[in-house]
């Protein structure tokens, strides 16, 4: 017998709104459908009426986690479209508070992932973790969530001796405590348990639906914008792209530990090479006519904005793709055939991600509504090809 | 692969098929008649290994249309320009091509009021059920008006 739930838009398990219409069979999702649009604010439309600076501040308010993701991407396609070069050090400030993001980001989701997987200490520990990361970031820039610190040529704040040095010695404790993290996330035979094998995303469905940061990454794709499409500093800085092969959300957790890793070692080369001189340049009122296409790694995956402008201080389009709508499809794939039980874990991470285990199988007689009578033996053959067609729980191999 | 000579192998590849223009390092624009865009599309995958989708950009252009298909491939940057008229506005779906991009088409489907052809589903994605036909917020003609407030019992 099908059942159709539907999960949200409001719903105890969803930090957010969005409808989800589960097609079940017994426990398992047949079939998924996404609905958007509940938080749906026209920023595109707003966009046009607006100048770029006040722009640069709509851009920011897209989104409350990676809010500097957004207003970097549009920043540096609104400087290549005046034909801007800021200064150096400002762009190291600029890249050094993205980094930062990145780190409270990835902390934040890990910390989330480790709540929805009912490791609660886990949970407690990296957000007690994150707040070392967050009271760096209002140092630097005032603001806890919305920085602010951007403008059109460079930033808005500078940093001095004393602030490089908090922030060089926070990021030494991070270090130690995520390496910490790296290890229970990996090895803690509960918690692996509990993630290993679950919202498999096979490396071909991956490509084929166009999935974006750690989820691509974790499914053994190595796509990085900071490395491929090197934009401002990061061709002078020295890192690696993580990734994993394990295709779930045990993967999700390592690249993205790993990530916060690289992370610390891109914010101390940024400190210990940060170049004197202005913050930011003057920049004019107007854009010339002309169009740009900017990329940007945010925490999620690769951001784009595509900006036209026409000559007046206004932009004629500013088109914005988050990195999470790029993993909607992906979502849906790793949707069916997983649990009921597993989509809270998913989508209050949001990286959705729901058990693979071939479970159908068993459930095509009961959906026809055949009476069919299976002998013990034929039961057991069918759950053996089962175990053996599994590509996960049993197989999954821990990284360490 | 430099990005002058993936020009020169697109030119050899494609022909008169795109126009070419490169504005900029990593980033190729290639305009396409609407006709020729499943096909360049699908020689692009098959020949240059582009199967990565960003995005689907729409911009009002008047009388036209522009679609922006923004590809990439760790070697560079395809952007895929067509243009349709606004009077008949129909673009091919690609779907069947990357299957990434249901979810750009439908966007770019509801909010400019074009009809994408052979489209595997071609439901709403974020206006609301009750939306009212005929209306597409991203055509420039196109203003918000804030509905009156309606007070339930009326104004006491």
């Amino acid at each position: 017998m099908k059942v159709q739930i539907p999960i949200g838009p409001q719903h105890p398990a969803l930090k957010e709104p969005i409808s989800l219409r589960m097609t079940v069979d017994g426990e398992v999702i047949t079939d998924a459908d996404i609905r958007l649009g509940y938080n749906h604010r026209g920023v595109e439309k707003v966009a046009e009426g607006r100048n770029y600076i006040q722009n640069l501040y709509l851009t920011e308010r897209i989104c409350g986690i990676c809010s500097h993701s957004h207003s970097t991407c549009f920043a540096q396609g609104v400087e290549k479209l005046m034909e801007l070069t800021p200064p150096k050090r400002g762009m190291y400030i600029r890249y050094l508070v993205s980094e930062l993001e990145r780190v409270h980001s990835h902390l934040l989701w890990l910390g989330v992932a480790g709540h929805e997987a009912g490791f609660d200490s886990f949970f407690m520990y990296v957000w007690r973790d994150r707040e070392i990361v967050m009271d760096l970031l209002e140092m630097i820039s005032g603001n806890r969530v919305h920085y602010a610190i951007n403008t059109i040529g460079g930033v808005r704040r500078d940093l001095d001796a004393g602030q490089v040095a908090t922030i060089l010695e926070g990021i030494a404790t991070l270090k130690k405590r995520s390496e910490y993290y790296l290890r229970i996330g990996a090895t803690e035979p509960s918690f692996v348990a509990r993630i290993a094998g679950v919202g498999f995303l096979p490396l071909e469905r991956a490509i084929a639906l166009c999935a974006v940061g750690p989820t691509a990454r974790a499914s053994g794709w190595p796509r990085d914008v900071r490395k491929e499409d090197p934009y401002a500093v990061y061709d002078e800085l020295d890192f690696e792209v993580a990734t994993a092969d394990t295709c779930d959300v045990l993967g999700r957790v390592v690249v993205r530990v790993k990530e916060v890793l690289e992370s610390y070692k891109i914010c101390e080369q940024i400190l210990k090479t940060l170049p004197p001189g202005d913050i930011a340049c003057k920049a004019p009122r107007k854009a010339m006519p002309g169009e740009v296409v900017s990329r940007y790694e945010a925490p999620r995956g690769e951001n784009i904005h595509y900006i036209k402008a026409n000559g007046t201080d206004k932009p004629e389009r500013l088109k914005v793709r988050a990195p999470t709508l790029g993993n909607y499809p992906a979502t849906v794939e790793m949707l069916k055939k997983g649990f009921i039980a597993d989509i809270p874990l998913i989508f209050a991470a949001i990286d959705p991600c729901i058990c693979c285990a071939e479970r159908a199988v068993t459930l095509v007689s009961s959906r026809t509504g055949e009476e069919s009578v299976v002998r013990m033996s034929d039961l057991r053959r069918r759950a053996l090809a089962r175990t053996d067609n599994a590509p996960v729980k049993g197989n999954a191999v821990w990284p360490f | 692969m430099t990005d002058a000579e993936l020009i020169e192998k697109l030119k050899a590849d494609l022909g008169d098929q795109v126009e070419i223009a490169n504005p900029a390092r990593r980033r190729i624009f290639l305009k396409v008649a609407p006709q020729r865009l499943v096909a360049v599309t699908t020689r692009l995958r098959d020949a240059f290994g582009v199967v990565f989708l960003s995005t689907i950009s729409g911009v009002d252009m008047g009388e036209t249309f522009e679609i922006l298909y923004h590809f990439s491939t760790p070697e560079t940057d395809f952007n895929l320009r067509t243009e349709i008229p606004k009077g008949d506005p129909h673009v091919p779906s690609i779907t069947p091509i990357i299957p990434g991009a249901i979810l750009y088409e439908r966007e770019v489907q509801e909010m400019f009021g074009l009809t994408v052809d052979n489209i595997p589903d071609g439901r709403r994605l974020l206006l609301s059920d009750d939306w009212p036909d005929g209306q597409y917020p991203l055509r420039k003609d196109w203003k918000h008006v804030r509905p009156a407030e309606v007070i339930p019992g009326g104004k006491s």
